[in-house]
């Protein structure tokens, strides 16, 4: 007998040991399509979550070249407020996307408060003679700090804003070098904090120190990719904004000398029209594509979208002369995705399946569910087909098949399905067509009573 | 006799201006689309002189060249192309000059002249 479980659980067992329901959020931390920011703020909640146990209130410092930033916190700010967060937290099924979307709103309703004053606190990152909170994070040192009022080492700006007694700090450690350092307290609840909850929080410690790391590793790795590509689109731009150019200047040129013929006046004027109607659309293109950050993706019903998109007029007036079947399953699930970047990718799909066939041809659209967290959007059509070394180059930018194309649309899907952490797959032979589905995270749509 | 020059130019509109222009010089102009097309007018017609652009859908200029240089070794090459950057290769590449597309011809005009001795 084979039995299967899946290695992210969509919710966490309230009945687990805390430490291992701690570890869980956090370890999944490194798997989330959401921000480092998103993906911290849960790593905080974690360490707050549940009363009685644990910590009441969680600061996070980052380390940002030489200088240690108070960057979030988390927390309620009364006891009331806690109340109300922990039972929240507490509630059966709850995973971490809930949790993400609790923070998100909890940190907007604090942002003028502590927040503001926690950004305002700055220390060098590696001062020998540094105060407390920074000197945890400079002699990487987990320390507990009790009566920190008459305590000369604390500084005391800091003291102003956290506001206690007692509070812990947790160095955050990657390779032997500090990425910041989280502050933990009981504001609320006034519990002593126990040498067992200082043991956890500094696993927990380790384990977002090593998040920290990878997550900025992999944005560095990120932005070398981004420069390879600027590179390549230095040399594509050139080409393709040149060749308009010459030809805009050379039959400018024409026109200026005497005695030009009406029909040729006409003619040149059409064409430096066309033109320059071309350059329009490759900068509109580019800065499309360039759009730097894309929204941080959300639960939403993908029907309205998709219904936006196929009775669009853009796409209404290409589908003319072929076949175009939907077929979307009752009752849609809600998808992970930023909703405008959704429409503009099924829009990208649908003008390329359109582009890739022959009038008379079909173009069809499926979504159904794949399995209870993952919805497929489907784009096919009866068109040309890919050759392998097109498959091989389809999401490269600048790379089309297109005699016109700027070959910036699938990267474009690619991009973000990659920020909601959805995939791609594509299927297609030469002269049999193409297939392009989108597989989107989701989840069962919330019933409004 | 006119001279014959084979201007190899995938953007038709370009295609068009170099034909207009260097027929005012005196030449006698074939524009073609693609490096097929061209290996097509080659086999059927002799030319004095071949324009050629380097990025063009289905085989780039580079191939053409290449393709040429099997066929027949004495017809002068300049390479037409928008990239500044593959100017110092046009010499591997065994094309004559290399001139980068710009909306005042009288570059082309003059490697053409100077290619043909005129």
């Amino acid at each position: 007998m084979i039995e299967k479980y899946s290695i992210l659980s969509p919710d966490f067992e309230r009945d687990a040991p805390r430490e291992l329901m701690l570890l869980s959020i956090i370890s999944q931390s490194f798997f989330q399509p959401f921000s480092l920011e998103d993906n911290l703020l849960v790593i905080l909640t974690a360490l707050t979550s549940g009363s009685g146990v644990g910590f009441n209130r969680a600061m996070l410092f980052l380390k940002q070249g030489d200088r240690l930033r108070g960057e979030m916190w988390l927390g309620p700010r009364s006891a009331e407020e806690a109340g109300l967060i922990w039972e929240v937290l507490s509630t059966p099924g709850i995973g971490y996307v809930e949790i993400v979307e609790h923070n998100r709103a909890l940190v907007s309703k604090n942002e003028d408060t502590l927040s503001a004053r926690l950004k305002g606190l700055v220390y060098a990152a590696d001062d020998e003679n540094a105060l407390i909170p920074a000197y945890a994070a400079c002699r990487k040192e987990i320390l507990l700090v009790s009566q920190a009022s008459t305590e000369p080492l604390v500084d005391r700006r800091f003291l102003n804003v956290i506001g206690v007694e007692q509070f812990v700090c947790i160095p955050l450690l990657a390779r032997d070098d500090v990425v910041g350092e989280i502050i933990l307290d009981n504001a609320i609840t006034r519990t002593p904090i126990t040498p067992a909850d200082i043991k956890l929080a500094g696993i927990c410690g380790l384990m977002a120190g090593n998040y920290i790391y990878s997550a900025t590793l992999h944005r560095k790795l990120l932005d070398v990719e981004k420069m390879a590509a600027m590179g390549e689109m230095a040399m594509f731009v050139t080409h393709q904004l040149r060749n308009p150019i010459v030809a805009i200047g050379g039959f400018t040129e024409q026109l200026l000398k005497p005695d030009v013929p009406e029909e040729k006046r006409a003619r040149n004027l059409t064409i430096i029209r066309d033109e320059i109607r071309r350059l329009e659309d490759i900068i509109y293109q580019m800065g499309h594509f360039l759009k730097v950050s894309l929204k941080e993706p959300v639960y939403f019903e993908p029907g309205p979208v998709i219904a936006g998109v196929l009775e669009s007029p853009e796409i209404q007036t290409k589908a003319r002369g072929y076949g175009l079947g939907i077929k979307l399953e009752p009752c849609l699930p809600e998808i992970l995705c930023d909703p405008t970047s959704f429409g503009e990718v099924l829009r990208n799909l649908l003008d390329n399946a359109f582009d890739a066939t022959s009038a008379g041809g079909t173009v069809s659209v499926r979504g159904y569910r794949k399995s209870p967290a993952a919805f497929v959007l489907s784009v096919r059509d009866t068109g040309r087909g890919l050759t392998n070394p097109d498959k091989e180059n389809l999401f490269r930018p600048f790379f089309t098949t297109k005699e016109k194309g700027m070959g910036l649309g699938l990267p474009f899907i690619k991009r973000v399905m990659d920020t909601c952490g959805g995939k791609i797959e594509v299927q297609s032979r030469v002269g049999k067509g193409a297939l392009f589905k989108l597989i989107f995270l989701c989840r069962e749509r919330e019933l409004t009573p | 006799m006119k001279k014959k020059i084979l201007i190899v130019e995938d953007e038709r509109t370009l295609g068009l201006l170099y034909e207009e222009e260097l027929s005012k010089e005196g030449y006698d102009i074939t524009a073609v689309t693609d490096a097929e097309a061209a290996l097509a007018k080659l086999a059927e017609q002799s030319f004095d002189l071949i324009v050629t652009d380097i990025r063009m859908p289905g085989k780039n200029g580079i191939e053409l060249i290449t393709q040429i240089m099997g066929l027949r070794k004495d017809i002068p090459i300049i390479i037409n192309s928008a990239y500044q950057s593959y100017k110092e290769d046009f010499m591997t590449w065994a094309a004559d000059a290399y001139v980068v597309k710009s909306s005042s011809l009288d570059e082309l005009k003059s490697k053409i002249k100077q290619l043909l001795g005129d």
